[in-house]
């Protein structure tokens, strides 16, 4: 609309675009003097008439204009004083305060937003971290191949082993066998003979060898009685 | 006898165990106990069975030739070692998974470089007491108000308020 009402007689848009940031914006605004002139007007009365010079000249007007009744006193004077007064008062008084829940607000709003970049930046960390985790735990895969060709090389040689021991036992068993055999018949013809003998023996003694020889044992036990009670 | 015996590598189990991700614990265990069982078995058998006394059998044994010829057959007895059918197969387990694991890393390595990209961009935002709306849009692209999809305010669904 304004570019309108100037009929494009100004041109417009004619320095190169530039995307630096813009810089930051002041904390406080310009200083002033007594809430309403600016301090930079002091400073431009300064070098001419001192310190004094703007309160002089402010003097000066005010006189002026009250006694040439430019400005002329009634009863809205009196309203504005009592609302001046009123307000002045107020601002004082709860300025601070409000000013303070304001800039808390705020800090609020940039506290939260600044946690959400902090967790961000934390939580893309340990990412990396857990990453560079995963690739060290990846690197010890060779252990789980060792360990399956070890119990593969275990396996095989167990194997091994265990079938030698088997032919082993069998042959030991079957040479044992033999040996025991041989043995348990020696062992049953040797009982088998002695038994036979005795019997053939006990049968053999008739009646008749039997008294003679109980008659020559009475004979040699009075013998071996005699010698026996000398030797007493 | 060389060819036989495949050499039975150390395994640091503790080193091993570490590396291990926590939800594979429970696989690694079993192969561990499984391995303990039969390097148990192992030690447990000897290398070598004792030598037959072949000079006090023949002297006990009455049957003529028995002994010689069990002695005969057995010296000539040839036991055959176990076939290995299964390293070809480790093997073969083994590349593949070296061919995984390059995959894993370079793809693990992108994702690093994203996030470091991130972080980058993260880091070097300028302070959010400077920003302007335009700018927040642009470190955080989602807080932008869609204001094609929803052109009256406040710009996105009274839900997401």
């Amino acid at each position: 609309v304004i570019s309108s009402v100037l009929h494009a007689t100004r041109p417009l848009h004619t320095t190169q675009q530039c995307s630096a940031p813009l810089p930051p914006l002041p904390e406080k605004g310009g200083e002033v003097r007594h809430g309403l002139i600016p301090e930079e007007f002091f400073q431009f009365l300064y070098p001419k008439t001192g310190v004094t010079g703007p309160y002089m000249l402010g003097t000066g007007l005010l006189l002026y204009l009250l006694s040439k009744e430019i400005y002329v006193i009634n009863h809205e004077t009196v309203a504005a004083a009592c609302i001046l007064t009123v307000i002045i008062y107020g601002v004082k008084k709860f300025g601070p305060a409000v000013a303070e829940f304001a800039d808390k607000l705020n800090e609020e709003k940039v506290g939260k937003v600044l946690a959400v970049k902090n967790e961000a930046i934390k939580d893309l960390e340990t990412a990396i971290e857990l990453e560079k985790k995963e690739q060290w735990r990846v690197e010890g895969r060779n252990y789980l191949f060792d360990a399956k060709r070890n119990n593969v090389a275990m396996l095989l040689e167990a194997n091994y082993r265990e079938r030698l021991l088997m032919v082993y036992n069998e042959v030991k068993k079957r040479l044992d066998y033999q040996v025991a055999m041989q043995n348990l018949k020696r062992q049953k013809e040797q009982d088998h003979m002695i038994e036979w003998v005795e019997k053939n023996v006990i049968r053999s003694i008739t009646p008749q060898q039997q008294k003679d020889s109980v008659a020559k044992c009475i004979l040699d036990l009075k013998a071996l009685s005699k010698s026996a009670q000398a030797a007493v | 006898m060389a060819g036989r015996r495949a050499a039975i590598k150390a395994i640091d189990w503790a080193a091993f165990a570490e590396r291990v991700p926590p939800n594979q614990k429970a696989m690694f265990n079993a192969l561990k106990t499984r391995s303990d069982a039969l390097s148990a078995r192992l030690a447990a058998l000897p290398e070598k069975p004792p030598a037959i006394d072949w000079a006090h059998y023949k002297a006990t044994v009455a049957k003529a030739g028995m002994v010689d010829e069990f002695q005969k057959k057995f010296s000539a007895l040839k036991i055959p070692e176990p076939v290995d059918t299964q390293t070809a197969k480790i093997d073969a387990q083994a590349k593949e998974a070296e061919k995984t694991t390059a995959e894993y890393v370079q793809a693990s390595k992108a994702r690093i470089a994203e996030y470091e990209q991130q972080l980058q961009k993260l880091r070097s935002m300028i302070p959010f007491e400077q920003m302007t709306f335009e700018d927040l849009h642009e470190v955080f692209p989602e807080t932008r108000l869609d204001k094609d999809k929803y052109p009256y305010w406040p710009h996105k669904p009274i839900a997401d308020l």
